[in-house]
């Protein structure tokens, strides 16, 4: 049967391409990384944040996670963080999933859910794009394939925008 | 084997099966009957009823729960997506719970996903008399009216669910999860009476996933067991 695994229940929340957000405050985020450290958005300041929420459960998920991969090598040197949420699950599932998909961007935790909530994410995955002030640009819901295409080109155009000045 | 004996067995083996039911004002059901105590109504989600569901009603009748399974997208001709469900008639299903109601068993209605809408819907027109005799467990449902990311969630108004006691079946891995306490708290603000369980390492349609794990294949396996759990468990008459 032909499941949409991750684009789950939300049941009305179909997989949309690409929305278009007048650029607008994104909310808290304060996640632990796998090393233990607490991560903010202000650690990215001043690059393209492409901000995917997902789960080791959810095929969709997985299905676009190599092309993320293979985006962040292509970007190397380049203005442009890659963030992986993962939602609420624990820390052994994650661990779990990435000792068989390594990569090399950062995955942060967030087991009780508390920041897929305060960015009312309602179907996995799904990905924000933020512009390198850490305004939000781009919503997609449901799995692309980050390293080419209408993804490639939203990410080029953010990144072709002049720096923002210093944080405050 | 004389002919009175072979139509006993006969009606014994249409009875196992599934007994398609058809009336004026019933939406079209099988029933897999059974002397037990107790009467489940099954709907299934738009994703249509499948194999896994039809097994677990052959096997709650014949753990002596009688069940009536409805698949929407069949009887009303619905293509298979969430908004089919909402199109539902609710006459239809409100004479179909009056129906099941008349039989003087405890009755159950178990509905899976965004079926959950139209028996909310009929569970809100019923007398309050009527709808304080039902239990309605409802799988993963969604009930939103609008979900987008960077908005708070909406969820539908079915008007007074006062005394209807409802109970979630919330798979673990779910994008809903996290939204579950959102939900019980809609359905408790029109008055349901709401209880939920999680149903750890299982996913939504785990009996129906294109890709199940292990763990989810031996839960569509014995589907009717976790529902006599549930049932069990929960106690509701």
């Amino acid at each position: 049967m032909g499941m949409i695994a991750g684009l789950l229940l939300a049941g009305l929340v179909q997989a949309a391409g690409f929305e278009a957000r007048p650029a607008s405050p994104a909310p808290q985020l304060k996640a632990q990384d796998l090393a233990g450290a607490t991560r903010t958005l202000s650690d990215y300041h001043g690059k393209v944040v492409l901000l995917n929420f997902w789960a080791s459960w959810c095929p969709p998920c997985l299905r676009e996670m190599p092309s993320m991969e293979r985006l962040r090598v292509k970007m190397v040197g380049r203005p442009l963080a890659i963030v992986a949420v993962d939602s609420a699950e624990t820390r052994e599932e994650v661990d779990a999933f990435l000792a068989k998909m390594r990569v090399g961007f950062p995955v942060l935790l967030d087991p009780d859910g508390s920041n897929t909530k305060r960015w009312k994410v309602f179907a996995l995955p799904t990905t924000f794009l933020l512009d390198a002030s850490g305004r939000i640009r781009h919503v997609l819901t449901g799995p692309t394939e980050w390293d080419e295409g209408e993804a490639l080109s939203k990410i080029e155009a953010l990144l072709a925008e002049p720096p923002p000045g210093p944080q405050r | 084997m004389n002919t009175k004996h072979f139509a006993g067995v006969g009606l014994a083996l249409v009875l196992a099966l599934g007994v398609p039911a058809a009336h004026a004002d019933l939406p079209e059901h099988r029933i897999f009957a059974a002397a037990g105590e107790r009467l489940l109504l099954w709907v299934s989600s738009e994703r249509g009823r499948t194999e896994p569901e039809l097994h677990a009603a052959e096997q709650l009748a014949a753990r002596g729960v009688e069940t009536w399974s409805l698949d929407p997208v069949n009887a009303y001709f619905l293509p298979q997506l969430p908004r089919s469900m909402d199109a539902v008639p609710t006459p239809d299903m409100v004479e179909w719970l009056r129906a099941a109601l008349a039989r003087g068993k405890p009755v159950t209605v178990y509905a899976v996903a965004r079926a959950a809408v139209p028996v909310l819907r009929a569970a809100a027109a019923l007398a309050p008399a009527e709808r304080a005799r039902l239990c309605v467990m409802l799988a993963y449902p969604n009930l939103y009216t609008a979900a987008e990311p960077l908005a708070e969630p909406a969820y539908l108004d079915f008007g007074s669910l006062a005394g209807l006691r409802v109970h979630v079946l919330q798979p673990r891995r779910s994008a809903a999860t996290p939204w579950l306490p959102g939900l019980l708290a809609s359905l408790e603000a029109q008055g349901a009476v709401v209880r939920h369980a999680i149903l750890e390492n299982l996913r939504e349609g785990w009996w129906m996933r294109e890709t199940p794990t292990a763990f989810e294949v031996a839960e569509g396996r014995r589907m009717h067991e976790l529902l006599l759990r549930e049932l069990n468990e929960w106690g509701c008459k």
